[in-house]
């Protein structure tokens, strides 16, 4: 049975940082403009994504088959999808007969108010935190920080993150846009210690950190990579123990994951964790894959007292209901579209404004947080289909993006101006009179602007300055393509007549 | 209650639905040809030497004759001095135990310390449910005789395998684990715990064991 559960209400501090996240108006253009500008950004990304980005092809060539794999891979995803009520029942039954918890919650608030709910109650005020997109996506360690609870980051990354009151930029690689000078400089600061670059004695120094902070943790904290619906297991991947040490040392174990986590069977997982891995990081498994359920048993040694799934929709019931968008819930978020995206390794993560970035970001961010507040989104994208063909589950995300843009334009999101010169585009494009007057027009202007600067035109006016704000353009010919090919026509007919 | 039906509903909703299912819906078949890497019984500890090798997993060849007295030059050539054991069948009828007290360690069963003091030892030695020889994988499932701590913990992990460990596929291991259940916990461990997060640079050893040592029984 899953509980009732007494609501909380959430600290004034915490309340107050997440209004002022939702309500900074996001300016996609502005960011990417600087984030492209610099240089040491670019350069670390790069480095990064271009290590997995190979990785991953060499890896996938050892599959007998990458690409029906990933078929399959996405079709079983979708099968889990469309009939999530049915797996989400099977699930929830099956924990509770392992002995854990289940709870459900509707919006990002509830997860919120559940887990506090379950530390409060269970006295638990020393946590330990491994990775999860889902708790990023509902800001948990600030809340709990908020809380008053001792909660500390232990996924290397995130640690880093959190002490540098910093935001993650890559799904998989949370500090793909920092080097290690600042963050050398950073736990100079946070430990009072001599400064040292060496990533392993960096790494080193917040290994002994936290591990006094396993060993005196009360509650652990992790997400799930999947959850299986016919054993109620949960099955979480990492690399360097730390989810392990949530699931292993306090008392008590909080899983919280998305809804749309769910696999059918425990053998469905051969096929997803061969793709997992490999699609990541250009492994061919990553160092630890855990798959639990509930609490210890009677006579085991060791592992949590108290297990409790927090199962989470916040907005996946809603793309769940629109038959094109629902494949976009395939996503296992392994980043391989972040890694092939052209846009993302030139701007990097934040600059997509949400915690989901790259290719996929840009998809469901707005899908999640509304069209009209990330409108800029579904264009941070050459439409190159680079992310499709990595996406180990085949979601189409250059065709999501297209719907995307055709959604803003239907639901008249777009600027004014935008859509009047498209309207008269349109009218336009349907009448050869006007088409010939306004390309003479157009023609005319472009000449004049291109004689004043040598041949070639550099600024253009109102909305066409963007163009010619960071390069050239020649001048168009004295002639049309469409006059060029009537007088062609002519003098072919004219010497047609001559031969005969 | 009411918040498992609510979104439970909702879903259902989403999905075009009034009432649940009437019957269990039927998941795409895993197609083996396209999935299992390896399809073979023969050659595993080969397969498996390999991949242990790619993941930094050292391995040892021992009889059983050898394997006491192997261990402990190999635990005090690392410089350990407290080791814990399971107490597990397989380690108990080796004798292992024993064997490392009298080559002078610290040796000490699970069982009779806690998990706290766990975290000043210097080895864990554990058998293991499988290997498999696809990834070069050690598989531990928690029992009362294996916690999820001796291999996570002490800085050095030591995993006795033996012969009818080894399963060629992932695929055949969870066919196995689906009859044998996971229990509470089920780990596939493939290599030394590590991190590329500070700018791509591989570091071995973080919040689980530096060093990961299989004496494979031959």
């Amino acid at each position: 049975m899953s509980e009732t559960l007494e609501q909380q209400p959430i600290d004034k501090h915490t309340q107050q940082f997440l209004q002022q996240a939702a309500a900074t108006p996001f300016d996609f253009h502005s960011i990417s403009v600087k984030a492209a500008g610099d240089e040491r950004l670019k350069r670390a990304v790069n480095n990064a994504v271009m290590r997995q980005y190979t990785g991953r092809q060499l890896r996938l060539a050892e599959l007998p088959d990458s690409d029906r794999l990933r078929t399959l891979a996405g079709d079983i995803k979708q099968h889990t999808l469309d009939h999530l009520d049915y797996y989400l029942e099977q699930f929830a039954a099956n924990v509770e007969r392992n002995g854990g918890h289940v709870h459900f919650a509707s919006t990002a608030d509830d997860a919120r108010r559940i887990i506090l709910d379950i530390a409060a109650r269970s006295n638990c005020t020393r946590i330990i935190k491994s990775k999860s997109m889902a708790s990023e996506e509902i800001h948990l360690a600030h809340v709990l920080e908020h809380a008053g609870i001792d909660v500390v980051e232990t996924d290397l990354g995130e640690f880093i993150v959190q002490i540098g009151k910093d935001r993650p930029s890559h799904i998989v690689a949370p500090i793909i846009h920092k080097d290690k000078a600042s963050i050398a400089q950073l736990f100079s600061e946070y430990f009072g210690t001599p400064y040292n670059d060496d990533p392993e004695a960096l790494t080193r120094q917040a290994r002994n950190y936290l591990r006094d902070k396993f060993r005196r943790a009360d509650l652990g904290m992790t997400g799930g990579n999947f959850i299986i619906a016919e054993t109620g297991q949960i099955c979480v991947v990492e690399n360097e123990g730390n989810a392990r040490q949530s699931l292993t040392t306090p008392r008590v174990l909080i899983s919280l994951v998305g809804i749309e986590k769910m696999i059918p069977r425990l053998a469905d997982l051969s096929v997803m964790l061969k793709l997992l891995a490999r699609s990541a990081t250009g492994q061919h498994m990553t160092v630890y894959t855990s798959i639990f359920s509930g609490p210890r048993r009677e006579d085991e040694g060791d592992g949590p007292q108290e297990f409790h799934v927090v199962l989470m929709d916040n907005g996946r019931s809603e793309i769940l209901a629109d038959e094109e968008y629902r494949e976009t819930l395939r996503c296992i978020r392994c980043g391989a579209c972040l890694n092939a995206c052209p846009v993302y390794r030139k701007i990097g993560g934040h600059a997509y404004g949400a915690v989901y970035c790259g290719p996929i970001g840009a998809l469901i961010t707005p899908l999640f947080q509304g069209l009209g507040n990330f409108k800029d989104l579904p264009q941070a994208s050459s439409l190159c289909g680079a992310c499709y063909e990595a996406c180990p589950v085949k979601i189409n995300i250059p065709q999501h993006l297209i719907n995307l843009r055709r959604d803003i334009t239907r639901q008249k999101l777009n600027g004014r101006i935008e859509r009047a010169v498209y309207r008269l585009w349109a009218r336009g494009l349907q009448s050869p009179l006007l088409y010939h007057a306004l390309s003479r027009l157009q023609k005319w202007d472009l000449r004049r602007r291109a004689r004043k600067s040598g041949g070639w035109i550099r600024t253009m006016p109102a909305i066409a300055a963007g163009w010619t704000q960071i390069r050239d353009m020649p001048a168009p010919g004295a002639k049309s393509f469409h006059q060029l090919w009537r007088k062609r026509k002519r003098s072919a007919h004219a010497r047609e007549e001559h031969s005969h | 209650m009411h918040e498992k039906s609510t979104v439970i509903e909702n879903v259902r909703r989403a999905l075009g639905r009034v009432e649940p299912l009437a019957s269990p819906p039927v998941p795409p078949s895993i197609d083996e040809p396209i999935t299992r890497l390896v399809s073979s019984d023969i050659g595993l500890p080969e397969l498996f030497a390999k991949m242990a090798e790619q993941n930094k997993i050292g391995l040892d060849r021992v009889t059983v004759d050898q394997l006491g007295t192997k261990l402990a030059a190999y635990l005090k050539a690392k410089g350990c001095d407290r080791v814990a054991l399971p107490n597990s069948p397989l380690l108990n009828q080796l004798g292992l135990l024993e064997s490392l007290r009298a080559a002078g360690l610290d040796a000490r069963r699970w069982d009779q310390i806690t998990l706290d003091e766990l975290y000043d030892f210097d080895a864990g030695i554990t058998d293991v449910y499988a290997a498999v020889a696809e990834t070069g994988s050690l598989v531990i499932r928690a029992s009362k005789d294996h916690g999820r701590s001796l291999s996570l913990v002490p800085p050095i992990h030591v995993a006795i395998v033996e012969p009818r460990n080894f399963l060629p596929d992932l695929i055949d291991l969870f066919d196995k684990l689906a009859i044998d259940s996971c229990g509470s916990n089920t780990v596939i461990i493939t290599g030394p715990s590590k991190t590329s997060d500070i700018e791509m640079n591989l570091v071995t050893g973080v919040h689980g064991p530096t060093t990961v040592q299989v004496f494979l029984l031959v």
